[in-house]
């Protein structure tokens, strides 16, 4: 049999090519709605895909907000940490007491920045160096490019209260360890340890912070309480659940999710029309192809019949027409692949001006190519083998007469 | 078989190999056939034909010769069978063509005919996307038979050389037919069917063709039945004619032909 099949292939091959243009009708026909559907399908998923990495790659939409202060320690946010779904929280000092005045040699101003403290682990400092001492200090962009300095540079930071009836200001030699991206923080701002951002605090609260020198009222309250917190999730489809957790215990949030549900929801409704138009498509081809190549029995009989004759098996004469519409498939798949190629490269290139290097409009993994090959061929050999089945039936002796 | 009375046989006809091998021994097989109430009856109450003997089947069509090269060339399944044997080669055992039948072993009956049946159709038959040469070697290259040759030696013989490397529908209708005639013949088969060959042509064409294609027969030792309804030059070829008789009823509801020998 699979000998056989050797020679089967190779003459329902010579039939086809023999008969090209009626090979190449139904191969154009084939690319005609399998092409269109590619690159229906490829502006979705380019579309939607880029919209959906943004708000994966951006952290911000991971964010978990506590809305006004509450009082949270250590041990709680521990707690928290070792949620999986958390990938990094860390307390936050109170925000009136959080900001810094800094001033570098490089530029004649001073500016007022927010102070967010950070860890190891921070998804708004990925891939950057982070403070892991009192002196040290990631700025905003914003705030790196008025203070004219770059990773490396020292700035004088101060800090200043009423202390007693005076006004009293303490200064600090800062480090800048490295410059945050735009995206991560639009203000000035200063990622700082926790520590740093709680000497401030204590310093305004007229507490001593013996490790910087700064003098004042020993402090005795051990147990510090925060009023706040930064959080991030794991993934964008964490953010939900961890707020509903968080809402639960009583910790009201604010989240992105209201944009990622619109994306989401965005992708859900795209795919069911792509998918609509791709089963109306397929089916319509599927029924296409099936009648021709059920009228091809027909025409073909007396070949079909002297193939009965010279002694192929049943089982042999239905791989015919299966093979061919095989071929159809394959070429049709392939011609789809390469208008597919063509007018993705023009629409990329007509949206180049309003992307980002690595987005694109129009995009297709090769695991869709492959999708498209097994549909394809699915629908075309499951047509084609009811007309193989119509062919197997053919008495070798029944077309042998006809004139 | 050595035995001198083998070859003093004088009943036997083509005895000079000695035994009498029946390829085809047939006994009570009817096919009946009905169409718009008028019914058509092929009865074979007995049939031999011996490996070697060339066979003549003369009538006018719708006699029923069609249906009996069908049936011996076991595409057709006959109604009833009483017994259907076939052996095509000297020294193996006859197969039982009724128990395939019954059975339904359709490959079976597909294998023998890929290996031991030729046939020419009334009109070529050939397979239009392959060359003359591809045609011809169809059967060889089913049975995966080395090329000895005899593709070539047919061609010339045949008077197609020339055309090998085209397609059938640049040949005549005559050409064509000998492309059919080197087709049934280049596998070597035990038996060679062939159904008017060359009722398509005109006379003279068709008597050349005839004789070449019965010298060939008798070059390579293959049987051979024939049908046709022009009988005078198939005298002349020294083939044996097939007894077979048509009777209609006087209101044309039933057809019976009968065919012995």
């Amino acid at each position: 049999m699979p000998h056989r099949f050797k020679d089967v292939l190779w003459l329902a091959g010579r039939d086809y090519r023999n008969e090209w243009q009626m090979s190449s009708f139904f191969i154009l026909a084939l690319a005609a709605v399998l092409g269109p559907m590619m690159i229906l399908f490829g502006l979705k998923f380019g579309i939607v895909g880029s919209m959906l990495d943004n708000l994966i790659e951006d952290p911000r939409n991971r964010e978990v907000r506590p809305i006004g202060s509450g009082r949270y320690d250590q041990a709680w946010i521990g707690k928290m940490r070792s949620r999986p779904k958390i990938d990094f929280i860390v307390p936050r000092t109170r925000a009136i007491a959080a900001t810094i005045d800094l001033k570098s040699e490089t530029a004649n101003r001073i500016i007022s920045v927010e102070m967010i403290p950070t860890d190891r682990g921070d998804p708004l400092l990925s891939h950057r160096t982070v403070p892991n001492d009192l002196q040290q200090l990631v700025l905003s962009n914003s705030a790196a490019r008025k203070l004219n300095v770059k990773p490396g540079d020292e700035i004088n930071g101060s800090l200043s209260r009423r202390f007693k009836g005076r006004s009293e200001r303490v200064h600090v030699r800062l480090q800048v360890v490295d410059v945050a991206r735009p995206a991560s923080f639009a203000r000035d701002g200063a990622f700082t340890t926790l520590h740093l951002a709680e000497a401030a605090e204590d310093f305004r609260d007229g507490h001593a912070v013996p490790p910087l020198g700064w003098s004042g009222v020993e402090d005795t309250n051990n147990t510090r309480t925060y009023p706040g917190f930064r959080l991030y999730t794991r993934s964008i489809y964490d953010v939900a659940p961890i707020s509903d957790t968080l809402g639960e215990l009583g910790i009201e949030v604010s989240t992105r999710a209201a944009d990622i549900e619109i994306v989401q929801s965005l992708d859900r409704n795209l795919s069911m029309v792509f998918w609509l138009i791709a089963v109306i498509g397929l089916v319509g081809f599927s029924f296409s192809l099936g009648a021709s190549l059920w009228a091809n029995v027909d025409r073909k009989r007396k070949e079909l019949s002297v193939l009965r004759l010279v002694g192929f098996r049943t089982g042999e004469i239905v791989w015919f027409p299966v093979l061919q519409s095989s071929f159809t498939a394959l070429f049709g798949w392939l011609t789809a692949s390469l208008i597919y190629l063509g007018v993705s490269f023009i629409i990329n290139r007509m949206f180049t001006p309003q992307l980002a290097s690595s987005e694109s409009v129009c995009r297709l993994l090769p695991e869709h190519f492959l999708i498209a090959l097994t549909l394809t061929l699915g629908s075309a050999v499951f047509t084609a083998s009811l007309a193989g089945y119509r062919a197997a039936r053919i008495e070798p002796s029944e077309g042998l007469r006809e004139v | 078989m050595t035995s001198p009375i083998t070859t003093l046989d004088t009943q036997a006809r083509p005895s000079l190999t000695g035994e009498r091998i029946l390829i085809y021994h047939l006994r009570d097989v009817i096919k009946t056939r009905e169409a718009e109430g008028a019914a058509f009856r092929l009865r074979v109450p007995s049939l031999q034909i011996a490996l070697g003997e060339k066979i003549a089947l003369i009538g006018e069509s719708g006699c029923g010769k069609s249906t009996l090269l069908d049936m011996l060339s076991m595409t057709l399944r006959p109604t009833e069978i009483g017994s259907f044997r076939f052996r095509p080669k000297r020294g193996a055992d006859p197969v039982d063509i009724s128990a395939l039948w019954r059975k339904k072993q359709l490959d079976q009956l597909g294998d023998l005919r890929r290996l031991r049946i030729g046939y020419v159709m009334q009109t070529g038959g050939l397979l239009p996307y392959l060359t003359v040469r591809e045609n011809i070697n169809l059967s060889r290259r089913l049975l995966d038979i080395e090329d000895d040759g005899l593709v070539d030696e047919l061609a010339g013989d045949l008077d197609i050389r020339r055309h090998l490397d085209k397609h059938p529908h640049m040949l005549s209708v005559g050409e064509r037919q000998r492309v059919a005639i080197g087709r049934a013949l280049a596998h070597r088969p035990a038996i060679v069917i062939a159904d008017e060959p060359t009722a398509s042509l005109d006379p003279i064409a068709a008597e050349r063709i005839m004789s070449l294609f019965i010298e060939l027969v008798d070059e390579l030792h293959i049987t051979v039945i024939l049908a046709s309804h022009a009988w005078r030059h198939i005298n002349r070829l020294g083939l044996r004619h097939l007894e077979h008789h048509t009777h209609r009823e006087e209101d044309g509801s039933m057809t019976e032909t009968v065919v012995s020998g």
